[in-house]
Formats: structure tokens, sequence, C-alpha cells
């Protein structure tokens, strides 16, 4: 098992540098640079500036500058925001996008799990149609639409909660809500699903053939292998979730670590996104493992070698 | 039960229909969403995207400009209505040397925000510091009129004769490009560097052997010239700036620039603290160690956030600063930030921020909404070099097949535009552009009045494409064009709601009044940008200029031979010639006169198709008193104010910028009285004399 866990983790080094590697390239062959602008900049001081800048170097030894530094875990500073380092500037916005993605998480988690197990439970009940629409409903309402329908109704039709930006517990109503409704809907129904299945299972038979109670049955017995689904689905949604999430930060202005992502990009701020991308690569990759060690815990036919 | 889920039902049937009801009467308040002035003097401002930094010398955009006005003062500053240069920490000035040199005299009680007092040597480090290469400021092109310091900014040298004596710009004006050079007498200055300022120019040639081999390759004369003789680094201390004493500071250019004391208030010369700069390097604008010296200075700064500012007491004009706070918010979302204005958590916000589809609803609000002239053009540049638009004829036949009236009405901008200097903002520059163009026209055996009829002429447009080769012909109710090459012609626009409206407004107008079909193409702003700066767009891109300055010249400027500003590649020395001519005049008149003449020269040249002058389109509360729709959208933050009292609010804001605000122009007359006294004693000296 430590081994298993030892090897995976090392692999995750060459990964990263490979998507650095592969980001590099991207951006350098996107047109434009950080400095240019609408209006043309006189040669001497392009000049300048793709001097300080290293960018009148040759493109391989700018790449080993940039992999070497990497590798040592430097990222050097925004080009766009002069003084600032990319590793300060993802710790700094990471906080905003993690509260709200980790709050979104649960929210989904809760909702979806009871909703899931109930619908299960009482199948083709009145409560199993309205949670599964809902969920349908959920799932095919883009979050874009979802947030200002929220904000038209919640801050600018009853003045409940502020309509965008960080500050006070009710300002994360409305993005904790809009982040987590996919999530809530898609948790929901692999909850049933994967609960309907378990539920007409052998061994299920066989633990109530036992005389256990239904409550034992449920929560020890079923519940471990139902959310199996559940579990390979939230593993990954909860790095993408924590790492924060482009269309509800822009919506609601927050300083996550999405909205910063999506600027360099624009910006052309080569560093940032590097940072960023490598940040994000690493997470996922994290996530997957931890997800797969779960498996072990949740399924005992599952076992590492 | 049953009973229950029914009532729960009717009572969000009840709120949805509240709620609609309530969207669909706000016609009939007199505010848009939620107007309750703050307890506090404090301003919820939205600025635009995150500043690239707080150090005034770097960024160049106009979210930070608008930042940098508050936490720093220049020796100048706007009004706040007009935009003209005002005293700030230079109490007065006098321009001598017809135009090229400047004496501020600094008052003796400003101050940084560390209790510092501020200098002229302050002054000094600061310009000196904008050039240097290292920094890599791209404003520093802005401040190339000052004596070398574009000759520093490019790292090039003097040349020095085995004399000791050095090559002078006005013997090799065929070779370097520049204006002619406002000749001095060595030796006559006040101080030995003065007299090397005022002394001719001397020459200066790039020092990268790439650039100087091109140079001197290209002039057989300035080859043998340079040939063996030593290169001397033009040096931070060359620059035409110098601290004649603690408070006496002298600016001196290569050539007159009238508008030069209104660009002093730009952030690139906005005085910096020289030993918090040397002692933190690149991270002194941090907001653990910035120092400022505007009316306010950092109080929190959390970025993509906002930054807080306070006001300093230590600022020399604190007693008239009204506000206490002013949070700033970097939000460019449209929707957001109106989302937020309406639920009365922004009290105002910077231009263009009006979502289109909300402008009807919006406009409404007359006590709100500004749609007021802005410094800008917007136009269509033409690629001249790739046929068919390489024909005059075929430029002015798309020029003028566009319905004007019917653009300004559809983008809700200001005003439609068939000129390149936009109207509605420098009155007397329009009088002497109308004399000019009447009178130059009717030689040409034309008049003003058809010329101002070229926002929409389909009769002439046809006429001109069909002389042009490409016959317009009837065709089942409309017009078509078959022989015209429409596959090398297609409008490239950067991605934008506005630009794309826009853009399909050309193309059905110009299929409508010629039967051309124009291609749409749009890309993404930073791909864009090479594309037309390149000019490797096919037909027409589209272009929106913004003053850096006010001044005309700010925009006749964008076709001055090598900068290709205009995204046309068209270029004329005769123009060039034109404008610096205009420049070396100092009669503000004849000046204008002269520029109109270049005016009417480029546009007659047909290389652009101009479109509209664009409304700033921003809004406000009531209560926010002393923030005008200006035409730069720049505001100097010390003359606004809340106002409590709901009798005393703005109506109307159409009349705001000429119904000045009492309280404003008291605190404006109190800061002018000095320059205004110091030139009154100046012209009591010249007559005692």
């Amino acid at each position: 098992m430590l081994l298993f866990i030892f090897r995976r983790l090392l692999l995750i080094i060459p990964m990263a540098l490979l998507v650095v590697t592969l980001t590099w390239a991207l951006i350098r062959f996107a047109p434009g640079t950080f400095y240019s602008g609408e209006k043309p900049l006189p040669p001497a001081i392009e000049a300048n500036i793709r001097e300080k800048y290293g960018l009148d170097k040759p493109w391989y030894q700018q790449y080993w500058l940039m992999i070497s530094n990497v590798a040592r875990g430097d990222f050097g500073d925004s080009l766009k925001y002069a003084g600032q380092s990319v590793n300060e500037l993802i710790w700094r916005h990471l906080p905003y996008s993690a509260t709200i993605g980790a709050l979104a998480y649960l929210l989904a988690l809760v909702v979806g799990l009871f909703s899931g197990v109930v619908a299960a439970l009482w199948q083709n009940s009145k409560f199993d149609y309205g949670a599964m629409a809902v969920a349908m409903l959920g799932l095919s309402v883009p979050n874009f639409v979802l947030g200002p329908i929220l904000v038209l109704v919640l801050a600018l039709g009853l003045y409940l909660v502020p309509p965008a930006r960080w500050g006070g517990w009710n300002s994360l109503v409305l993005p904790v809500i809009t982040l987590s409704a996919i999530y809530a809907a898609y948790i929901a129904r692999l909850t049933r699903a994967g609960m309907l299945e378990i539920m007409r299972s052998d061994y299920i038979r066989t633990a109530r053939a036992k005389g256990l109670n239904e409550t034992t049955v449920l929560l020890k017995h079923a519940m471990r292998g139902g959310i199996i689904p559940v579990v390979s689905y939230t593993g990954p949604a909860l790095a993408a979730l924590l790492a924060g999430t482009v269309v509800v930060e822009k919506v609601f202005a927050i300083p996550g670590l999405g909205n910063i992502f999506i600027q360099s990009v624009f910006n052309r701020d080569e560093p940032l996104t590097l940072g960023i991308v490598a940040f994000l690569s690493i997470l996922v990759m994290v996530f997957n493992l931890i997800v797969d060690i779960s498996y072990g815990f949740l399924d005992p036919r599952i076992r590492y070698e | 039960m049953k009973k229950r889920s029914s009532t729960i039902h009717i009572g969000i049937v009840a709120a949805l229909c509240a709620l609609l009801a309530g969207c669909g009467t706000s016609a009939k308040q007199q505010y848009w969403g939620k107007t309750v002035p703050p307890q506090e003097n404090v301003l919820r401002y939205v600025t635009g995207s995150e500043p690239e930094s707080l150090d005034p010398a770097v960024p160049n955009g106009q979210p930070e400009a608008r930042l940098l006005m508050a936490l720093y003062d220049a020796l100048i500053e706007y009004h706040p209505l007009t935009v003209e240069p005002i005293p700030s920490v230079a109490e007065s000035w006098e321009i001598k040397e017809g135009g090229t040199e400047y004496i501020f005299h600094l008052r003796k009680n400003a101050k940084f925000s560390n209790g510092d007092p501020i200098t002229a040597n302050d002054f000094v480090f600061t310009i000196r510091r904008g050039f240097k290469p290292e920094l890599a400021s791209r404003n520093a092109s802005l401040g190339y009129y000052i004596k070398y310091s574009e000759a520093f900014n490019s790292k090039w040298a003097f040349v020095k004769n085995p004399d000791g004596s050095f090559l002078l710009k006005k013997d090799f004006l065929d070779v370097v490009a520049g204006a002619p050079v406002a000749d001095g007498d060595v030796g006559k200055g006040e101080s030995e560097f003065h007299g090397f300022l005022d002394g001719p120019e001397r020459l200066a040639i790039p020092t990268s052997e790439k650039q100087k081999t091109q140079l001197l390759g290209s002039n057989a004369k300035l080859k043998a010239a340079v040939e063996g003789k030593e290169l001397v680094p033009v040096k931070a201390e060359d620059i035409g700036v110098e601290a004649i004493d603690d408070y006496t500071l002298r600016i001196k250019l290569y050539q007159p620039a009238p508008y030069f004391l209104g660009l002093l208030g730009h952030q690139f010369f906005r005085v910096i603290n020289k030993n918090v700069v040397e002692k933190y390097g690149d991270r002194w604008s941090r907001p653990e160690n910035i120092v400022t010296s505007g009316a306010f200075k950092v109080l929190a700064h959390r970025p993509y956030d906002e930054l807080i500012v306070v006001k300093d007491p230590n600022n020399w004009d604190a007693a008239n600063v009204k506000l206490d706070r002013i949070e700033f918010y970097p939000l460019d979302e449209q929707t957001t930030m109106q989302n937020l204005y309406k639920a009365g958590r922004v009290d105002a916000t910077y231009n263009h921020t009006v979502p289109a589809p909300w402008f009807d609803d919006v406009s409404q609000f007359k006590d709100e909404y500004m749609l007021t002239p802005e410094l800008a053009s917007e136009y269509y540049a033409i690629n001249i070099k790739k046929a068919p638009m390489d024909n005059p004829k075929v430029r002015e036949a798309f020029a003028l097949a566009i319905d004007r009236d019917d653009y300004v009405a559809l983008r809700r901008t200001y005003k439609p535009l068939v000129d390149l200097v936009p109207f509605g903002i420098f009155p007397m520059y329009e009088a002497a552009r109308d004399k000019v163009f009447s009178e130059e026209l009717q030689k040409q055996g034309s008049s003003l009045d058809e010329w101002k009829a070229r926002k929409f002429n389909a009769e002439k447009a046809r006429k001109l494409l069909t002389e042009a080769g490409y016959p317009v012909i009837q065709s089942g109710g409309g017009w078509s064009c078959p022989s015209f090459p429409v596959e090398n012609v297609e409008i490239t626009y950067n991605t934008s709601e506005s630009n794309k409206s826009t853009a399909e407004f050309a193309q059905a107008q110009w299929k409508q009044n010629l039967g051309v079909t124009v291609q749409l193409k749009n890309m993404e702003f930073k791909t864009f940008l090479p594309l037309i700066n390149k000019v490797e767009f096919s037909g027409f891109a589209r272009r929106g200029w913004v003053g850096d300055y006010m001044d005309p010249y700010t925009f006749l400027y964008l076709f001055y031979s090598g900068q290709n500003a205009s995204a046309t590649g068209w270029s004329d020395p005769k123009y060039d010639r034109m404008l610096d001519e205009a420049n070396n005049t100092t009669d503000p008149q004849l000046r204008y006169e002269k520029l109109a003449a270049a005016e009417l020269y480029v546009m007659q040249k047909n290389t652009l198709v101009p479109l509209g002058v664009p409304g700033t389109s921003w809004m406000k509360k009531p209560y926010v008193k002393g923030l005008y729709p200006n035409p730069v959208t720049l505001h100097p933050w010390k003359f606004v104010y809340i106002e409590r009292d709901p009798s005393k609010w703005d109506t109307n804001v159409s009349n705001l910028m000429s119904q000045r605000d009492p309280i404003v122009e008291e605190q404006v007359r109190n800061i002018t009285r000095t320059q205004d006294e110091f030139v009154k004693s100046q012209a009591g000296q010249a007559t005692a004399e």
C-alpha cells in the first residue's frame, strides 16, 4: 500500500513538468504578448521590455531557465502584476476559491447523498420523482444562467443578500448555491443508481437474512458500496471546486484562483498561467490518488499490492 | 397537507409577481435601485480591471490612471470638469524660450505620506527613473518631448569629436527623423547644466550593433562623420530636468509642445519617494512598503477585491479633501457591477459600464445616467496597401455608404463622426476647423456643408465605386456589385458584443447601399493586436482611439510617420511637416488652424472610415457630487463629496458639464489663485520694466 502511494507520488513530478512544458508551448504559440496594447510601442521601449524579461534570448535558453526554475518550485514574478511572485498570488487567491469550493462541496454532498438515498429507498415514490426532476433541472441549467437568476430574485428583488463581491457570510450564499447545484444533482443521481444496485445484491439479502436491522444494513453495508461511484466522481470534482471556477467567480466578482487564472491567459502572463496550471495539475493528481486509496477502504474487494 | 402545499405555491407565485411587477414599474421610480447615501464620507467606486501595479511609472491603463490620481500628486492636477491643468505641487509656473522651457515653483508644504517633504529633487528623481531602460516603462514615450529623454530611454549615445565638441542633430536632419530643432546658444544658461540643455541639440545614435549598422549604412555622410569617434552613452543626468533649488524645477523640451503642461498630470509624472524606491526596489509599491504623495494613501489592498484608500493628513491640500475614504473595486464584468450599483453597494462606475441590452431601462434615469462626449474616435482602419482598398475611390465609397445617424441610434454613442478629431470636446479647435475646412474646400470647388454630408451619401458612394471599376447595378429593388472582389475584404474586430453589433451594422449598410457583402472576422484582443499593428488585415479593422491628453494633436499624431498608430499603414512626410509646423506655432488660434489644415489633408486621403464619437455612458448615484462626466473619465478625487440633503442632489445629469457645482468651483478657484497671482505679478513686472 505504502509502496503504491510512493510510486504514485513520484509519478506526479514528471507529469506536472510535462503539463508545464505543453502549456508553455501553447502560450508561446498564441499570438500577442503581455506588453502589447491598443497603442503600439516605440521599438526602443519594446526592446527594453524584451531585454528586461529575457525575451531576447533564444527559445531553448528561455525554456531551460523556465523549467529549471519550475523544478525548484519557483515560478518567478508575474509579468502583469509587477513586484508580485506567482507563488504569492496562488496562495493569496486560493483561499477564496477553496472556501466557496469546500462549502459548495459539502452542500452538494449533503443534499445529493440525502436525496439520492431517500430516492433509492422509496423508489418510484413522489419524493423519488420530485428529487430526480429537480436533479435533472440542476444538471441542465448551466451556472451562468442559475447565478444571474438567483441574483435577480434574492439580491435585486428582495435585497436579502449582496449580488456580488466577497465579504461576510451572506456574500457566500449565492455563489455556493450556484456552484453546488450541478454537483448536488449529479451526486443525487449517482447515489440513487448506486444504492438501487447494491440494495438488490446478494450480500444485502444475506445481511437482512442474518436479522440485522434495516438501519445497520443501510448505513454499514449498503452505503459503503453504494457510494463508490460517488467517490470516484467527487474526488476530481473536489479538486476542481477547491481550485476555483471561472464562471461563478466572474459572475460574483470573487477574487479566487479561477478569476486570476482566466485573466492571466488573457494578459499573456506566462509565469502566472504556468504556475496555476502546475498547481492545478498537481492538485488533480493528488485527489485522484486519494480517491484510489479510499476505494480500498470502501470496497473490500479492492486491494493494492 | 394538501392545503398547505397549495398555500406555499400561492406564496411563491405572489412573490414572483411582486418581483416582476417591481421590474416592470422601474420606469416610474426616480432612481435606479437602492439610493441611500452612506453614513460616512466614503465613495465606493468601480475602476475597471485589477491594477497592474501601484507604481505610477509602470501601468499605462485607464483603470490605473484613475487610482493613481488618488494616491499621487503631480506638478499640476486636472480640473475636475475641463481637465485643464490647475496648480498642484507646483503652485505656479512659467513657460519660456518659445515654449521649450518650463519653470515650476513648488509649494513648500507638500509632503509624502511618510511626512518627507516633496522637493524639486523628487521630481528630478521621478522623471529620470521613468526613462530608465531597465524599468521598461510603457509610458516613457509620452515624455519624449523632454530633451534627451528618448535618447536615454533608447540607450543611444552622443558622438564626441576629438576636440571635445559633439556632433549636432541639425547637421543630420535628413537621416534622423524628427522636427526642426529649436536652436540655442552655448553657455547662455543660468547654470552649466542649463547651458548644456539650452545649447544646440546633440546628435544621438543607437549603441546596439545591429541598429547602429543599419542607421550608418543608410547614410554615407553620417557614417563618415561618426567613424572612429568616441560614443558617449546618454545618461539619466543628461535628461532635460533640473532642480534649480529645492522648490524650483526646470523642464527643457527639444521642441515646443503646447499640450505638455497637461501631460504632466499623467501618472508617469506623478511624484514618488526616492528613499523608499531605493530601499525596496521593485517591491516598493506593495502595501506594506508604499509611500505616496497624493490626497489619499493606501489603507488596504486586496487584489481583485478592493483597494481602500484614506485621506492623507500629510497632504498639502488635506483641509480641502472632502472624502475620508474611497473604496475602489477592480471589476470589469458590466452586469456584475451594475447589479452592485442597483443593490446600492456601489456609488459610481467608470465609463462604458452599462451593458447594451440595459440601455433602454437605464437611460430613463436622467439623474444618474451620463452620456457625454468622450475624448475618443471610433473608426475602421483601412489597409490601404491591399487591393481593392488601395484605390482611394473605393475607400471613399465605403466610408460614404454608412448611415451614421442610424449608427448612433443603434449603438447609443454620442454623435456621428466624419473627421478624425472628435467633436464636443475642443470648441476652440472646432471653430478653427470649420473656418479652415470651409476656406480650403471652397478652393477645391466644394463646401463645408458637402463635407459634413459625408456622414451618409449612398448615391455618391455607388457612383464612386462604379468609377473605380466596380459597377453597382440595380437588382430586385436593391443593389449589387458582382465584379467587386469581396473575398479580399473583411471586417476584423476584437471579440466584444459592441464591436460585433457595429460590424454587423456596417456589413448590413454596405450590402444595402453598395450591394457588397463583406465577411466579418472576430478574434481575441491579444491576437488581434499584432494583426493591426503590422497592418496584416484585409479591408477593415476596428479601432477605437482614446486620446492621451486634452489636445487635438493626440488624434492627429496617429498618422505621424514611423508610429503607425492609425493601423492603416499610411504616412506622408508632408503631413509630418504640417504637424511640426503647427506645434512650433505659439499663437493657439493659428496653431489650431494649422492642425485643422493637416486634418483635412489626412482625411481627404480616405484611409479610414470614421464612425462616431463614443459617449462616456456611466452611472453615479445622485448624492455623489463633484464627479463630472468629463471627456476622459479621470477624476481628481479631492473635489468629490457626498451630499446627504436630497434637495441638493444632482438632477438631470446631462447638464452637469454646463452647470458647475458652486462648492467645487470655489475649491478650484482657491487652488488656481497662486498661478493667477503669479501671472499677474509677472505682467506687472514686465510693464514696470
